[in-house]
């Protein structure tokens, strides 16, 4: 991991808006975080030529109707709806703009684009998302360079590129090119009630006895130490333990599963962070959240049934409506698993994500790079981080905009963290069938239906499989 | 000239039911046999023709035959299951009003328990998933767990537990198909001449014997036609399987069957040729499951 | 109580019993269905809390919001009208289809017969890419006129094959006594034998009625670019989604509920009628 040391802490915070609630110098990086590419480094030069005009840099035709396609999942479609559409229609008065929610985002939209009839603008998310590198090979995604190098809506002077965190450029890329636009960031590690702990006297756990103490200590008040959601949420696991075993064997754990190095699943590491989790079930589980989704989890959460709990700082909004006064949501590093853990106690994951693609064979790419233009601007961002409770890409954005206390914690928490930021899995993009494969397996090892070896063996096998599968295209990674 | 206006008449009833299927059911049908032949991943302009490679696949995967038991189970198990409960309620609403007065009768209330019964045939299956997800919640909150709570069992993982997930699922199945088949085989049974059972009850046959008897054996086109409207429900159990077990059959794939993994193939893993030979080797099962049947029941016919 | 049966006294005994499997089997159907109904006037916890716990007020926020949001009216509307032509279409053609295989011999009468009966045996999401191509070959993606041809074609096979079944076991002498009489096949297919078919045709209408009401993979990939054409199944689908990432779930609860109650009064109403079709046939 290499970071651009002449960003402070102080200015990365104030880049994503979290200024108004952290002081003093340090070194935390969100672009520590970068998966792909070449961390900071510059872009390649665009590929189109833009012109002059700052308005419209794209050469917008506001003849042309824009057709606009948003997974409607924990951020809603209001922000585009209300937001970033009229956005748009402010800037090209008179256009039409054509608005679609949908969850099923690869059977409604798969067909279109085959046909050539993509809409322009997609949030290509949720259990359907469409994998953008077949996308991409078949050239249907715009090259977002010309968007990157734009000037910014809110300082002609500025290029785009600068005014979002480095972390966006490096996952703009698919096979070199920028092509998807990633619009949030988010903290994942373990969620807790701080109001809970406070009153209860509870100190969060730094190491892996402390994390067991605590769990004694929750059980004999009938509480669950820890818990996840078997169904529809498996995933949350299966990042908690990728994490945790980043967290003992050093980020090279997931980059080496990221690019199918030959028995990756088999590191020490990933084996040492099965074992404990699995443990953790065993001894402070309920076996009943084999058969409960993320909301009634996360329900039970909030009932204070559960202590801790695995996902990113999208829940306190998702559970907004349903937050009892009591319930203040904060952020747990995952503690230390060994005594020589490769990342001190404190790591955790940030990074971006949400995505959103341009259609190049679409009947109005220029309106679609516009309208991410105008996503990225600052109240395009702003707006969404008020509807949503969740910080975009955008430097500076969320300033000023009263944060909920999970987003200042988890703001803390980066900060604490420094440099050790815990790298995002990105086989779940590239090879969704062993993700998948993952998501069953990993309730599979927690049940204690399997041994932590067999599960490590089984996904091995599987990724070695998918190694094997010429029909499914290869990505790499360097960091 | 008669012979003409035969063959007019029977071109000009066919040609438009014809048409349709052949354009709208056919022909993309043929397309997903072509593909099955392919490595086609739902977005290339390319189409890689790979032989039969594909169904070479599928015979080393060990989900596909994970799938097809588990279909085969229920595919046995739902109709079984289903025509028994509906027989015994149908013959309880119509006949089990006993023989005195005049003839045969239904229970008291039948009408209202023939609607109640039908109720859970017009439900969405998204309604059936989201209602049962509630009913068998694997915690005391579940509806289920909820009562054996109440007496002091420990709370059962209905759809958590491999060996116990499917049979919850096809529980839920019968649930909703009992009804249409009370209706139906009432029907049946409301047409069988009441001198028949008033003869059998005077030589002093009990219910039960009427049953077997006389109920049964006139029945049996229409269970029949009951088994074969259950077996194609079995196909549409997979949408009930994604929003109550998840889209992977879990837990384990016990829940998974052959529909399950042929739209998470083809749809999330974007591996439509292989998924599409998926489809092919149903097809020729299906196929030939129907043949047997269809020769055994014709078999039956020539001993009766 | 199988074994124990001989005999008339033990009627009271009996009927009792079938009472009670028959009582139970009601509640069995209607426990549930009830809990859906009540569940749309309680809060979240009180869905996640109790289950045999009955709401503490009778709130209606969630039945407007479920308005709102699934847009149940009109998406109910568009079904219905879907719905109707498709079943009507399929009756029409799926009879007329099944009248002349199931009772003229000419050549390639059987191979048109199982062309339509293999329809049965593959399953339809496989075609929904190649259906999708289709269809907007024909300039009818996103109409409800595409949607009600493609629920003709896709309801047919069954049709043919439950239709023909049951023409061949109608009695041959009435429709020969029409031809005889001067009237023409069609008119005999109309006015003879159509009356005549009426148990089996009134059962595979509702087999289709609910096939079609309950359909959602073609509409999801026929109709998804124009949100105003869904049907209630993709309405449905969307707000159990929504209450999967909003939490609503009074919200979904109340949005089902108003989509089963108008079905079953509409089942209720015409079950009379129903139960009668079903049974006026004679035995085959």
């Amino acid at each position: 991991m290499t970071h651009p040391g002449e960003i402070t802490r102080r200015q990365l915070l104030r880049r994503i808006g979290l200024t108004a609630f952290a002081a003093g110098p340090g070194a935390g990086l969100l672009s520590a975080c970068a998966t792909a590419g070449t961390g900071g480094d510059p872009a390649p030069a665009p590929a189109v030529t833009l012109s002059a005009d700052p308005k419209n840099p794209f050469g917008v035709d506001a003849k042309k109707p824009l057709e606009v396609v948003i997974f409607s999942g924990g951020y809603g479609d209001a922000y585009a709806k209300d937001l970033h559409e009229e956005l748009y229609k402010k800037a090209f008065p008179g256009v039409t703009v054509k608005h679609t929610a949908t969850q099923q985002i690869g059977t409604q939209l798969r067909p279109r684009f085959v046909a050539g009839d993509a809409p322009d603008v997609l949030n290509n998310s949720g259990p359907e998302s469409m994998d953008l590198a077949a996308l991409a090979a078949e050239g249907h995604l715009a090259d977002l360079a010309p968007l990157f190098d734009a000037p910014s809506v809110d300082d002609p002077a500025k290029k785009v590129r600068d005014t979002v965190t480095p972390a966006v450029l490096d996952n703009a890329k698919i096979n070199g090119k920028d092509l998807v636009l990633n619009y949030t960031v988010s903290h994942r590690a373990l969620w807790y009630n701080a109001k809970l702990f406070a009153s209860k006297g509870w100190q969060v756990p730094k190491t892996w006895a402390e994390f067991t103490a605590l769990g004694d200590t929750a059980k004999q008040e009938g509480i669950l130490l820890f818990a996840y959601p078997g169904l529809k949420g498996p995933y949350y696991q299966l990042w908690n333990v990728l994490y945790t075993a980043a967290k003992i064997g050093g980020n090279q754990v997931i980059i080496d599963i990221d690019n199918l190095v030959d028995n990756a699943w088999n590191a020490e590491p990933m084996k040492q962070a099965v074992t404990a989790w699995a443990d953790i079930q065993a001894k402070y589980g309920d076996k009943a959240y084999f058969g409960l989704d993320h909301t009634q989890t996360q329900i039970k959460h909030l009932q204070n049934e559960v202590l801790f709990y695995p996902v990113g700082s999208w829940i306190e909004n998702e559970m907004e409506k349903d937050k009892p006064q009591d319930f203040e949501y904060a952020i747990a590093p995952i503690p230390d698993v060994t005594a020589a853990d490769k990342m001190p106690y404190g790591a955790i994951q940030v990074g971006v994500g949400e995505n959103f693609v341009v259609a190049a064979k679409g009947k109005n790419p220029q309106g679609g790079l516009e309208y991410l233009r105008l996503m990225l601007s600052k109240e395009g961002a702003r707006g969404f981080t008020e509807k949503t409770k969740n910080v975009t890409v955008v430097n500076g954005a969320a300033e000023g905009v009263d944060l909920p206390a999970g987003l200042k914690s988890a703001a803390k928490a980066q900060d604490a963290a420094g440099q050790n930021i815990i790298t995002e899995a990105r086989f779940e993009g590239w090879y969704k069938e062993l993700f998948d494969y993952g998501t069953e397996q990993i309730n599979v090892v927690m049940a204690g239906r399997i041994t932590p070896e067999k599960f490590c063996a089984n996904m091995q096998k599987k990724a070695d499989a998918v190694k094997k599968d010429d029909s499914v295209a290869k990505q790499t990674r360097s960091q | 000239m008669v012979r003409l206006r035969r063959y007019g008449f029977v071109a000009g009833f066919l040609v438009v039911p014809v048409a349709l299927y052949s354009v709208f059911v056919i022909s993309p049908y043929l397309q997903a046999f072509q593909l099955s032949l392919t490595s086609w991943n739902g977005y290339s302009s390319v189409v890689r023709y790979v032989g039969l490679d594909n169904f070479g696949r599928l015979l080393a995967d060990g989900v596909f035959w994970q799938a097809l038991r588990n279909h085969g189970l229920l595919l046995l198990v739902l109709p079984i299951v289903t025509i028994v409960i509906a027989l015994f309620l149908s013959f309880l609403l119509n006949l089990g009003g006993g023989t005195r007065g005049a003839g045969m009768r239904g229970v008291w209330g039948s009408r209202f328990y023939r609607v109640v019964f039908f109720f859970p045939q017009v439900l969405a299956v998204a309604v059936v998933g989201v209602l049962f997800q509630a009913v068998y919640r694997p915690d005391e909150d579940g509806v289920l767990n909820g009562v054996l709570a109440r007496l002091g069992a420990e709370p059962v993982g209905w759809l958590t537990e491999p060996g116990l997930a499917l049979w919850s699922i096809i529980a839920v199945m019968v649930w909703q198909a009992v009804g249409f088949y009370v209706v139906l085989f009432s029907a049946g049974m409301a047409a069988i001449p009441k001198d028949y059972f008033e003869a059998a009850a005077l030589d002093g046959a009990g219910r039960v014997r009427l049953f077997f008897s006389i109920t049964l054996p006139l029945l049996r086109d229409t269970v029949q036609v009951g088994w074969i409207y259950l077996g194609i429900a079995a196909f549409d159990g997979f949408a009930l399987i994604q929003v109550l077990a998840g889209d992977k059959g879990e837990p384990d794939g016990a829940t998974t069957i052959l529909p399950v993994t042929i739209y998470k193939t083809a749809f999330a893993y974007n591996k439509v040729g292989y998924a599409s030979a998926m489809g092919v080797a149903l097809f020729f099962l299906t196929v030939t499951f129907a043949v047997l049947t269809l020769r055994t029941i014709r078999r039956e016919k020539v001993e009766l | 109580m199988t074994a124990r049966d001989t005999g008339r006294p033990r009627l009271g005994v009996l009927n009792g019993l079938s009472h009670v499997a028959l009582a139970v089997w009601a509640l069995l159907i209607a426990l549930p269905l009830l809990w859906t109904f009540l569940a749309s006037f309680k809060t979240n916890t009180e869905i996640f809390g109790d289950p045999l716990q009955l709401p503490g007020a009778v709130r209606l926020d969630s039945w407007g919001r479920a308005w709102d949001k699934a847009h149940i009216g009109q998406y109910m509307l568009n079904t219905v009208v879907v719905v109707f032509f498709g079943t009507a279409g399929t009756m029409v053609f799926g009879s007329m289809a099944a009248y002349v295989l199931a009772r003229y011999r000419f050549v390639g009468s059987r191979l048109i017969y199982y062309y339509f009966v293999a329809g049965l045996a593959f399953p339809v999401f496989l075609a929904l890419g190649p259906l999708f191509f289709v269809v907007r070959q024909f300039g009818l993606l996103n109409s409800h006129v595409g949607l009600v041809l493609v629920y003709i074609a896709y309801s047919l096979p069954f049709t043919v094959f439950f239709l023909a079944a049951f023409f061949r076991t109608l009695p041959d002498a009435v429709a020969e006594a029409a031809l005889i009489d001067g009237a023409s096949h069609t008119r005999t297919f109309f006015q003879i034998m159509v009356p005549m078919a009426r148990p089996g045709l009134i059962s595979i209408t509702i087999f289709n009625v609910l096939g079609q009401w309950n359909q959602y993979l073609l509409p999801l990939v026929l109709l998804a670019g124009d949100p105003d054409k869904w049907v209630i199944t993709q309405g449905i689908a969307k707000i159990s989604t929504l209450a999967g990432y909003e939490a609503d779930w009074p919200g979904l609860f109340a949005a089902l509920s108003m989509t089963i109650l108008p079905v079953m009064i509409v089942y209720i109403v015409f079950q009379r009628q129903i139960q009668s079709g079903l049974s006026s046939g004679s035995l085959k």
